[in-house]
């Protein structure tokens, strides 16, 4: 119970100031929408198969990703509340509340993405839950590997651009099954049986992926 | 830090074992007859050198993130020595593997053609598992306190390395290859001549004994170093 609270603590006190600056969000939003539009520009009247659909939907959201969530921990680290939160609550439940914070962020702004993907590229949406259903997972995935990778990038003293260098590489499994999946929600025509095997391992990727980051996170956190 | 003790009489003597070995298993390779097949001819002899090289980076993989495990566990700069230059040389030895495969798909199947990177999983691994120590390597030269960058470094090192596994369950599903045992080829061992595999099997453990006589020299060149100058990363 004690646990829940914490992380909620954590979780509330990033809503709370998210919403007083709306930094992170706006940053988002902008970034995928200028990134969108330049796809559209560049891409002119010709119709695209679902396969480059669902890809550039998908590097579009990895990119915001990278860009977006990689200031969670930077921003504690730059108004200095670090050792504040160091000495109030448990690694764990810091964690915790950030991933739950970027999870949220990223689901807005995926939600965002497949809909201006929608109304600017023509996508025809076959199977709308499937598309849901694989937007969720993926970003559960990504709010994982970005989480712990931002809290990394924290403690580095010459940050620059060095997310995306860290996030990418890890990524490929997610994006592959991610990809497909969203592939024949735009397609249409086969089932959820078919793309069982690529959902379980987004799944099985998720799983993994924040369990090790719950581990290793107090050696990045903790001097 | 702790100084690690070798004893100096096995060290030698396993490096010259290995350095026999590997000798015997390189006049092997060149000499002994392969049968004849269609479209590999003699270049089927680079099954010795290409192969070894994925199996020899995948050993750097393991002790790389073992020793990573470790510097997590004790905080000990020489585990941290040691993480960075088996990745370092694990590192040399996929670009070896990806070369050898590279060079021998593009003499043999694709000769005539303008194909030099085909879309096979394996090659797709490989580099994916370059550019994490790449990233790796990035990250720590961001970092500046010796100890900090051993801990953070090792916390990538190990995050990494529990994704790459998921390669080897989605990439094989979604591209074909020109690799025995993938989908829809036949297995390594039934279609290897016997001989070639009496060859082929000393050879992967050659090779894996000439990374563990580089990585154990580079370590202590880094550990002299290190004493000079207070510098791991050299």
């Amino acid at each position: 119970m004690n646990w829940i609270y914490g992380s909620w603590a954590v979780l509330e006190k990033d809503i709370r100031l998210e919403m007083r600056s709306r930094y992170a969000l706006n940053m988002l939003f902008m970034f995928v929408l200028s990134s969108l539009l330049l796809i559209a520009f560049a891409s002119g009247q010709e119709p695209m198969s679902p396969r480059m659909q669902s890809a550039l939907l998908w590097i579009v959201i990895v990119f915001s990703a990278s860009i977006g969530l990689g200031r969670s921990f930077v921003a504690e680290e730059e108004r200095g509340t670090v050792l504040l939160l160091q000495l109030n609550i448990p690694g764990s439940q810091v964690f915790a509340g950030k991933l739950i914070f970027n999870f949220l962020l990223l689901v807005a702004v995926n939600l965002v993405a497949a809909f201006v993907f929608r109304v600017l590229l023509n996508m025809t949406i076959q199977d709308v839950m499937l598309l849901a259903s694989s937007l969720l997972l993926g970003s559960i995935g990504l709010a994982g590997v970005t989480t712990l990778l931002s809290a990394i990038i924290a403690r580095a003293t010459n940050r620059g651009p060095l997310l995306p260098v860290l996030l990418f590489p890890m990524l490929v499994p997610l994006l592959l099954s991610v990809v497909r999946a969203s592939r024949h929600a735009l397609s249409g025509g086969l089932g959820w049986a078919e793309v069982q095997g690529d959902l379980l391992t987004i799944v099985g990727f998720s799983g993994v992926v924040i369990t090790a980051a719950f581990l290793l996170f107090d050696y990045v956190w903790t001097d | 830090m702790a100084e690690p003790v070798v004893n100096l009489k096995r060290y030698l003597l396993t490096r010259n074992l290995i350095i026999g070995w590997v000798t015997c298993v390189l006049l092997a390779a060149f000499l002994l007859n392969i049968p004849k097949i269609n479209i590999l001819e003699h270049t089927a002899r680079n099954l010795y050198f290409h192969v070894p090289m994925w199996f020899t980076m995948m050993a750097a993989v393991f002790v790389s993130a073992y020793h990573s495990f470790k510097v997590l566990k004790t905080g000990d700069l020489v585990e941290d020595i040691r993480a960075l230059q088996a990745a370092r040389v694990g590192a040399f030895f996929g670009v070896l593997g990806l070369l050898t495969g590279i060079v021998w798909s593009k003499f043999t199947w694709y000769v005539g053609t303008d194909i030099w990177w085909n879309m096979d999983p394996r090659q797709y691994m490989v580099s994916l598992q370059l550019l994490i120590y790449g990233a790796y390597f990035v990250l720590r030269s961001a970092l500046d306190d010796p100890r900090k960058r051993s801990r953070i470094a090792a916390v990538y090192n190990l995050f990494a390395a529990t994704t790459t596994p998921f390669l080897l369950y989605v990439i094989p599903r979604q591209m074909e290859s020109l690799h025995p045992g993938a989908e829809g080829n036949p297995a390594f061992s039934e279609i290897t001549d016997p001989l070639m595999r009496l060859v082929f099997y000393p050879a992967i453990i050659g090779f894996i004994g000439i990374f563990w006589i580089v990585y154990t020299q580079r370590v202590r060149i880094s550990l002299l170093k290190y004493r000079v100058t207070q510098d791991s990363e050299m």
